[in-house]
């Protein structure tokens, strides 16, 4: 047998004659833990940051018709006013085939139900077709008359587009708000 | 274009780098709640709005100076006197090429605002 074969039996037996097995056990459960808490490799650590830096993004798993986007009382749709693209072919983010989404935008806040945080909502027009027809909201939390046209809902907001025929309007995230708009 | 629309909004509020303080984390949501929508946050505007490098020609006078705080979307913005200040500065600074201005102070702000244009389009130096 090797020194060092004799050093690791003496070692081991030394451990055993101070330690319990259920004390051993315990500290090597802790320090299983405890590495799992505190990831040490970089890759670890970086993905950690980029976890941070994407704290912006709302929870969307709301039961209910506030976590529905074909429904006016989507969280996102608190100022909504006209047809929801989510029922005319597109998505709460996304045109239907067939229509431009407009470059100049109604901005606002809305509250998140469940962590309870305002988030910066655009709503973009899509234009070139006619009238969706389906899915009509009207909420209008924080517009303005229209003698404020850059918080009023009322106007057209295809008129950036190369064509101002309305058809549906989308509701974009833009990140965390820092307080709610002054409207509300 | 749209995505890149969203992303660079993502970007403006929520990535923290080059905000050097509070104020300034601050006066970029006023912009962003307050003049994107139109000039669009690259300021870039649209056929039918101005783009925020236009400034330039404007602040170099004095009535210049007046009209982009009397102008209406400036004048009513639901903003403090010393927050409308900022943001303006801000305009200015960010998306114009002018060296050298003088800063917009809340006092200036506040007498200017206080005479909105009925007619901007005509009024424009």
């Amino acid at each position: 047998m090797s020194g060092f074969d004799r050093w690791v039996e003496g070692s081991t037996r030394a451990l055993a004659r101070r330690l319990s097995r259920r004390s051993l056990l315990r500290r090597v459960g802790v320090a299983l833990a405890g590495a799992a808490a505190f990831p040490v490799l970089p890759v670890a650590r970086a993905a950690g940051e980029g976890d941070a830096a994407r704290a912006a993004a709302p929870p969307e798993t709301i039961d209910g018709p506030a976590g529905d986007p074909s429904r006016c009382e989507y969280w996102r749709h608190c100022a909504i006013d006209g047809f929801l693209c989510s029922c005319c072919g597109g998505s709460q983010t996304a045109c239907p085939p067939g229509t431009e989404m407009s470059p100049i935008s109604w901005v606002g806040t809305c509250r998140n139900p469940l962590d309870g945080k305002d988030y910066v909502i655009v709503y973009n027009d899509c234009c070139g077709r006619g009238f969706c027809g389906r899915c009509f909201c009207n909420r209008n939390e924080g517009d303005r008359p229209i003698y404020h046209p850059y918080r009023s809902n009322d106007i057209n907001w295809c008129g950036g587009a190369s064509t101002q025929v309305y058809h549906c309007s989308t509701a974009l995230l833009a990140g965390l708000a820092l307080e709610a708009q002054p409207e509300k | 274009m749209r995505r890149v629309f969203v992303v660079a909004v993502l970007l403006f509020i929520g990535d923290g780098a080059g905000v050097s303080s509070a104020d300034d984390a601050v006066t970029r949501f006023d912009f962003v709640l307050n003049c994107s929508g139109c000039h669009r946050t690259d300021a870039s505007g649209s056929a039918t709005v101005p783009a925020l490098g236009e400034t330039d020609a404007l602040i170099a006078t004095r009535e210049g100076r007046d009209y982009l705080i009397r102008v209406p979307g400036v004048a009513q913005a639901p903003l403090s006197d010393e927050r409308l200040a900022r943001l303006m500065n801000f305009v200015v600074r960010e998306f114009g090429r002018a060296p050298e201005f003088e800063p917009f102070t809340a006092v200036e702000v506040s007498r200017l605002r206080a005479v909105p244009l009925r007619s901007p389009l005509s009024a424009r130096p």
